[in-house]
């Protein structure tokens, strides 16, 4: 299995990826990284993921920007937004764009792992 | 918009064991950090049906602690980039939170970081509405509200 973290902050990619290596659903995948939408939009093309954990709140590309720019491109991955904000708007947006989770911000690997249960 | 409800304290407490495994135990409300202290602040603005700011400020040497925790590295070895990012996450988290208080539609601006010793950070016609101040391992961390008003 193949993990993309995409989030602006490197100290959340280091929290997201310490999070994930503890829990056994995941356990040997490869941890890929992406600092912003955009950035991530080529990664996830290039490295075919099968799942994104991304920020909503990014410079250059946001995350649902990200996530309606692989859904226009026919790109089809396992999408989960880790966010420090969590609105019934925002879920309702991830939602409809086919995104199977929103964990807010701050998470714990249990949190993550339960978010992660309903989506691979 | 009424902001009572928003305990910045409990926010912070939430922030801070979850990512971090650090205990925030409520300081004195007056508390502020000395002026020769070096102060790293994370500030995040918040726009649309509520206005204004969110800033999170704690010593250098606490920001340097976080640092070392967020990276899984020794405190003597985290540079100020990561510093300025660790402190700008920890705003951000604490801005998100707040922001999914409030009522309305708004947006959170990413967050921006500033060091230095004795200042004070003011937002343009903005005005403190909450202030709460914790002890982390003696050290003082001091997160604010601002709503812009005018």
């Amino acid at each position: 299995m193949k993990i993309l973290v995409v989030d602006d902050s490197k100290a959340m990619r280091a929290i997201v990826k310490r999070a994930l290596s503890g829990l056994d659903r995941v356990a040997g995948a490869t941890i890929i990284e992406a600092a912003d939408g955009k950035e991530a939009f080529g990664t996830v093309q290039a490295e075919q993921p099968d799942l994104v954990l991304s920020d909503w709140n990014m410079p250059e590309m946001t995350g649902i920007e990200l996530l309606q720019a692989l859904n226009e491109a026919g790109v089809s991955v396992t999408f989960g937004f880790v966010t420090s904000e969590s609105t019934p708007e925002m879920h309702e947006l991830a939602k409809s764009n086919g995104a199977k989770f929103l964990v807010s911000k701050p998470f714990t690997p249990e949190s993550i792992d339960a978010a992660l249960a309903g989506a691979i | 918009m009424t902001t009572t409800t928003i305990d910045l304290q409990q926010i912070g407490a939430e922030i801070w064991a979850a990512i971090l495994g650090l205990d925030l135990q409520p300081a004195d409300a007056v508390a502020q950090h000395d002026s020769d202290v070096v102060v790293v602040t994370g500030v995040v603005q918040i726009t649309g049906d509520w206005a204004g700011a969110v800033t999170v400020q704690v010593s250098e040497g606490l920001a340097r602690t976080a640092t070392a925790l967020m990276f899984g590295s020794d405190p003597a070895d985290v540079t100020e980039e990561e510093i300025t990012d660790t402190v700008g996450e920890l705003a951000n988290m604490t801005g998100g939170n707040v922001k999914s208080l409030l009522a309305g539609n708004c947006q959170l601006s990413l967050p921006s970081v500033t060091t230095g010793r004795d200042y004070q950070v003011h937002i343009s016609g903005a005005e403190v509405v909450e202030r709460a101040t914790a002890c982390c391992d003696g050290e003082l961390v001091v997160m604010t509200m601002l709503e812009r008003r005018h």
